[in-house]
């Protein structure tokens, strides 16, 4: 394994060039992702213009983090367990977002009476939405 | 450190490599160690901000045109400086790896320094954001509906009534100091860590001019707060009109 590592990773001085292109591309498509946020891209087909919009920016954020990741983090230049580390973080969040699928399985049940008065910070019971179940519904006895 | 100091802590012959400890075989061998540990932490990282990120993803989703009107309310043009600032620090604090590659101890504490330096901008900048929205009263707490209508204007009315869930209003707010702030903390943990960086080098410390990998570390939590920011600023401040 050393020896593996030795080949890729000693000595490697990525030249300054390579450092400023990359800032400039950062920065370029910085100023691309708030261009492209005052633009009302049209529907395409099925997909929403907001869905589209939201699609763009987040694949100019995709593209800036891929950047930052292989050449400012140096990925690129490491060996290959270190790019088996920094690719498995990313699969992490894919995984965690798996969770999203559970949320469209069931219906969205909001918190009793969030919705129906506005400016209050106590509990609130809502007139047109299920009672909580009575105590003797959860057979707990009720305490004089 | 011990490899140096104590030449009898190993009995084997590659004690010529300076900054080697005895528990490795090479450099090129504890190089990747170190990193592939600084990964290990950067991945409980992504973690951490991967679920505020699903928290996020799934009330964004639900509040879409509430979640609009409340993020109106951000500076665009601040946000984008302070993205600038941020990546042109993760600029310097690679030119700061290279130099230390290169054995260059002045540039070294000169590019730290120019890093910090902005890190201290982008927290300024962010005071400020924050100072306008508590100005406002766009924070979750009691009484943030009757100030935040105020404040959306007419954006938030239609026909005179109040268009906007104020919930969730509140709920925008809540992600975006909390989101901001944890990125903030990150932030100003970064700044402590730089300094003693520069601190070591100044002191010309055996772990760090014998070896750039101590400095490539802070380099690499120093980029992982950028890409955090990269995402923070589209979803904050760049959303789209739903419609």
């Amino acid at each position: 394994m050393a020896n593996s590592a030795a080949h890729t990773h000693e000595h490697h001085i990525v030249p300054t060039f390579t450092y400023v292109k990359t800032l400039v591309a950062l920065i370029a498509l910085m100023i691309l992702t708030v261009a492209v946020s005052y633009v009302q891209i049209p529907a395409i087909g099925p997909i929403s213009g907001t869905v589209a919009n939201q699609v763009v920016a987040l694949a100019i954020a995709l593209v800036k983090a891929f950047l930052v990741v292989t050449i400012f983090m140096g990925v690129k230049f490491g060996t290959k367990l270190i790019k088996l580390w920094a690719i498995l973080g990313f699969i992490w969040v894919l995984l965690i977002f798996g969770i999203l699928g559970d949320y469209t399985t069931r219906k969205y049940e909001m918190a009793p009476s969030w919705d129906s008065q506005s400016d209050s910070a106590l509990p609130r019971v809502a007139p047109d939405e299920p009672k909580m179940p009575r105590t003797n519904d959860l057979n707990v006895k009720i305490r004089d | 450190m011990s490899a140096i100091s104590n030449p009898m802590d190993h009995g084997h012959d590659h004690g010529h490599e300076p900054g080697l400890h005895h528990q490795y075989e090479d450099m090129a061998q504890q190089s990747e160690t170190y990193i592939v540990g600084m990964w290990t932490f950067l991945v409980s990282e992504v973690m951490f901000f991967g679920a505020l990120f699903l928290i996020y993803t799934l009330y964004r989703w639900n509040y879409q045109l509430d979640f609009y009107i409340a993020h109106e309310h951000l500076d665009v043009k601040l946000g984008a400086i302070n993205t600038t600032v941020l990546l042109f620090s993760s600029f310097t604090m690679v030119m700061a790896v290279q130099s230390a590659q290169l054995k260059n101890r002045l540039k070294v504490m000169g590019y730290l320094a120019v890093t910090v330096l902005c890190a201290c901008t982008f927290l300024v900048i962010k005071y400020f954001e924050y100072k306008s929205k508590f100005a406002d009263h766009l924070y979750p707490g009691a009484g943030f509906a009757d100030d935040a209508v105020k404040a959306f204007g007419n954006h938030a009315l239609e026909n005179g009534h109040v268009a906007v869930n104020m919930n969730h209003a509140q709920l925008f707010y809540g992600l975006y100091f909390g989101m901001t702030g944890l990125h903030a903390l990150h932030i100003i943990v970064g700044i402590g860590v730089i300094i003693s960086l520069i601190r070591l080098w100044f002191n010309r410390a055996n772990t760090v001019i014998h070896d750039y990998v101590p400095t490539e570390m802070v380099g690499l939590y120093w980029h992982f707060v950028d890409l955090v920011w990269i995402f923070l600023f589209p979803l904050f401040y760049l959303m789209p009109l739903p419609r």
